[in-house]
């Protein structure tokens, strides 16, 4: 197969790179212990198990918030929009992703700052008496990065929405089937397989990325992509960041596999 | 052992066959262009505008700019040594130190440089001799003016205000490059600590953040970002780029040298190794007065040539190199991983 | 009757839900797009008085514009390497039973769980080892990689949902293998490979960490340049290259609507 070869010649074989480069000797070296150093600093310290478990726990949150929110728009984009609004809300999608990062946050800033929209607004309304403190936060984090990933979730599963065979639905409402069942019991499980796409792309997405991170979360959350990035920008200690991104890549594979099999199971 | 020799085969075949076309790069080496290096925007046309200009008209070479980054140009350096993708490299202090220590550059080779004479020698001292600093900035503190009337004017001065709740500072995050020196080294170094003992800076971090009274940044973007939208009053900023944001009409900041002097910025312009003869007189041309004064004037950063005579106006915003602190870079260089860690587990990212 | 009460009301609920979550989703976009069209020299909201000439400064900065061209050549060379390695690789791995399929997917899709600044630094070291270096070539190549799990995750989750049953018959009645695959299945996997193709161009067009190692005076993408160009200067340049990029995609859409209609080919036929 073509794809497996690309991916052999190209993707697998800069693994090796990361890999040789994971068992050099890092620049903060852990004392006598061999070429896998880098792996003990990692491993043995309960503040990098610290930083693993939030990157996960931050991509299961992300992907949680974008099922819920992608959901319901993907069905009415594929059930009750017309032509035109269809598109409207292929390229509202889209829109986000093709804004500059810094500008998105600068957005963001307006709306999430002290003397920001969301702050105002809530003030006149006499709904706070002090401003909350809404950027750099957890909070501000996941609202940014649902704000780009979301669409990816939407897209996933309006594209397997829009292949559902509606005469089953309309079978199991001729049986006498409520409407929340006819959802439940038929359309669900038959689009499970999109939410199961989306889910991956969101989580895989969400694990991988620190710019959002960096730019509204100001240091509440630690995960490995952040520390990554840092290893390439302050420190230079490439061993160090190979090996972390070794972790992260387990870590994100052994997720895939059990996602996968999760959904071969429960599907049709 | 055959097949894995023959899938082995097929991979290189795959990938050095199908998708490899001769490479593109150098293909008409006899026309001698030579790669330089620099940031975007009025920094880029300032270098291809002023001292490509210079080194064309007086050499007859030519010159191609490379819009970026350091971390980026090292890499691909680092990954094409012997064809370097890249001549001249402009560099960042820290990053000019590991360049040189890991062979990527070469010393400064004084007999090729002749406006090197102008350049006082603690500009090439402070790289150890690979390449030369022809450029500077210096972190100070910067304000807005009509949020805050009256600002301190040193860093203990400005910890100790927002100790008190006058104000919210932004400071530099860990992840931004330039950090520590700009903010650890230089708080340890105004709250009485030194490179050996930068306690008191992690402290009084730690004060600040209990009181709620700072917020990072992660890029030098946000800073300004942070003053517009009113998430803070005050920081930690370099002069060249307050007053940058100040002639573009935002003349609601301000910038303030402080007591104990801005922390000293060097940028450094280095020969690549195995890069071509003629990268020598592009250097020059960033070496020499005239194009320095000009650069200075586009970009409002001090330059390094001592017969460069600023204007009136641009005097007093440039802050003169011998009054800032200069940090021990190489001794900084060797303690930024354990900072950084210390940081990471105290402060947070 | 009860029944059609029951879906005007879902109808309303699920509108107004869409609407709250699109307000969500565009109101930052807003801001930006505002700022775009801003007078003053610099970033700030509400903006100040109305004009254009940020936009003339796109125009007027070159690297801007010659970014700009190569970050769309790459988006669409990555992505058509991305579908004509993915999809085949898709189809096959769907229809085959056993532990070695899944092992196979889980193989296709992990180049997203690595982190693009390692992935891209890596592939820097290893395509300039196998005298590729810093081209377009490479820029494609290393794009591909990151596009192709979209594309093979897309296409499989719809495909599994497609019943065999139409093949088979279609291959009874005596098609052979390439005309089931032009005039049976394709047409049902559709919207899986428009959105994977979507999915690839816009991850593409959005890069940073991995088009940064590529970047040369010919090969820069505009995440590049704009983030070398915010390092001196922050301007409404950078808002008003947003804009652009949004009005293009807009154009992009209105075309395959005008040809195809969107709603068609994000839809089984």
């Amino acid at each position: 197969m073509p794809s497996l070869l690309f991916l052999a010649a190209f993707f697998i074989a800069p693994l090796f790179v990361i890999l040789e480069m994971s068992f050099q000797e890092g620049r903060l070296p852990v004392e006598g212990a061999g070429v896998f150093q880098n792996y003990q600093r990692l491993f043995a310290d309960t503040f990098y198990l610290g930083v693993i478990a939030e990157t996960v726990g931050l991509s299961v949150v992300v992907t949680l918030v974008s099922v819920l929110m992608g959901y319901p728009v993907a069905y009415f984009m594929v059930r009750h929009a017309s032509g035109r609004s269809y598109d409207l809300i292929v390229f509202l999608l889209i829109a986000p992703l093709l804004t500059s990062i810094i500008m998105r946050t600068f957005g963001w800033q307006v709306l999430l700052a002290r003397r920001g929209l969301i702050n105002e607004a809530l003030m006149m309304l006499n709904l706070i008496e002090r401003p909350l403190g809404l950027l750099n936060s957890p909070l501000a984090i996941v609202v940014g990065l649902v704000h780009v990933l979301v669409p990816f979730m939407v897209l996933s599963i309006a594209s397997v929405l829009q292949g559902i065979d509606r005469r089953l639905e309309e079978s199991a409402r001729i049986l006498g089937a409520g409407k929340l069942q006819t959802f439940l019991r038929v359309t669900f499980p038959l689009s499970i397989d999109g939410v199961g796409t989306g889910a991956i792309l969101v989580f895989m997405l969400a694990n991988g990325s620190f710019v959002t991170l960096l730019l509204l979360g100001g240091g509440t959350l630690q995960t490995l992509p952040l520390l990554i990035y840092q290893q390439f920008n302050t420190t230079r200690d490439f061993p160090f960041a190979a090996t972390m991104s070794n972790a992260l890549l387990v870590l994100a594979v052994c997720c895939l596999y059990a996602q996968l099999r999760l959904i071969r199971r429960r599907g049709v | 052992m055959i097949r894995l020799n023959r899938r082995h085969f097929l991979m290189g075949a795959a990938a050095g066959g199908v998708f490899a076309l001769p490479p593109a790069r150098r293909l008409a080496a006899q026309t001698e262009t030579i790669t330089v290096t620099s940031y975007g925007g009025v920094w880029e046309e300032a270098i291809r505008g002023i001292f490509v200009a210079d080194f064309t008209a007086r050499t007859g070479g030519k010159a191609e700019v490379q819009i970026g980054g350091p971390p980026q140009w090292m890499s691909q350096i680092e990954a094409n040594l012997a064809d370097p993708p890249i001549d001249v490299l402009v560099n960042t202090i820290d990053l000019a130190l590991v360049a040189g220590r890991t062979g990527l550059v070469e010393k400064i080779d004084p007999s090729k440089l002749s406006n090197l004479a102008d350049i006082p020698q603690r500009f090439v001292d402070v790289v150890e001799g690979w390449g030369v600093v022809f450029d500077y900035g210096s972190a100070g503190i910067a304000y807005h003016r009509e949020r805050l009337r009256n600002p301190p004017t040193s860093i203990k001065g400005m910890v100790e205000g927002a100790l008190r709740g006058d104000f919210v500072l932004s400071l530099p995050g860990i992840s931004y490059a330039p950090t520590p020196q700009m903010l650890i080294w230089s708080f340890a170094d105004a709250l009485g600590g030194s490179v050996n003992n930068v306690d008191p800076a992690f402290e009084a971090l730690k004060a600040l953040q209990d009181k709620r009274a700072v917020i990072f940044y992660g890029g030098a973007t946000e800073f300004l970002n942070h003053l517009e939208a009113g998430e803070a009053e005050i920081g930690i900023y370099w002069d060249g780029r307050t007053w940058a944001h100040y002639s573009t009409g935002a003349e609601w900041i301000g910038y303030i040298n402080p007591d104990e002097g801005g922390v000293m910025n060097p940028v450094v312009v280095q020969k690549v190794v195995n890069s071509d003869d003629s990268a020598w007189e592009y250097i020059n041309s960033m070496l020499a007065p005239a194009p320095q004064l000009a650069f200075a004037e586009k970009v409002q950063y001090g330059v390094t040539n001592t017969k460069v005579a600023y204007p009136d106006w641009l005097k007093d915003r440039i802050t003169p190199w011998e009054a800032t602190r200069w940090p021990p870079f190489e001794e900084i260089g060797a303690k930024i991983p354990a900072w950084v860690d210390r940081w990471n587990r105290e402060i947070g990212a | 009757m009860a029944q059609m009460r029951e879906d005007v009301r879902e109808r309303w609920a699920l509108a107004a839900f869409t609407i709250a979550f699109f307000v969500f989703l565009i109101a930052p976009i807003l801001v930006v797009v505002a700022v775009s069209f801003t007078s003053v020299s610099y970033v700030s909201f509400p903006i100040q008085g109305f004009s254009l000439r940020w936009f003339w400064r796109i125009v007027e900065y070159r690297p801007f514009l010659d970014a700009l061209g190569v970050t769309i050549q790459v988006a669409f060379l990555s992505t058509a390497v991305a579908v004509l390695i993915g999809v085949p690789a898709a189809l096959g791995l769907v229809r085959s039973r056993g532990a070695s399929a899944e092992v196979a997917m889980t193989f296709l899709l992990s180049p997203l769980s690595m982190p693009m600044i390692v992935l891209g630094l890596a592939l820097l070291f290893y395509l300039s080892a196998l005298g590729l270096g810093i081209s377009l070539i490479s820029l494609v190549i290393a794009h591909a990689v990151i596009g192709l799990p979209y594309v093979v995750r897309t296409v499989a989750g719809v495909y599994r949902g497609v019943s065999p049953d139409l093949e088979e018959s279609a291959t009874m009645l005596g098609a052979n293998r390439w005309q089931v695959l032009r005039h049976v299945t394709l047409p049902q996997i559709r919207p899986g490979i428009f959105a994977g193709a979507l999915f690839s161009i816009l991850i593409s067009v959005d890069n940073l960490p991995i088009s940064f190692f590529f970047g040369s005076p010919s090969t820069n993408t505009l995440p590049v340049v704009m983030l070398s160009y915010l390092e001196h200067q922050f301007d409404p340049s950078i808002a008003a290259l947003s804009t652009v990029q949004m009005v293009l995609a807009l154009a992009g859409l209105l075309v395959i609507e005008r040809f195809y209609g969107l709603r068609h080919l994000g839809a089984p036929t």
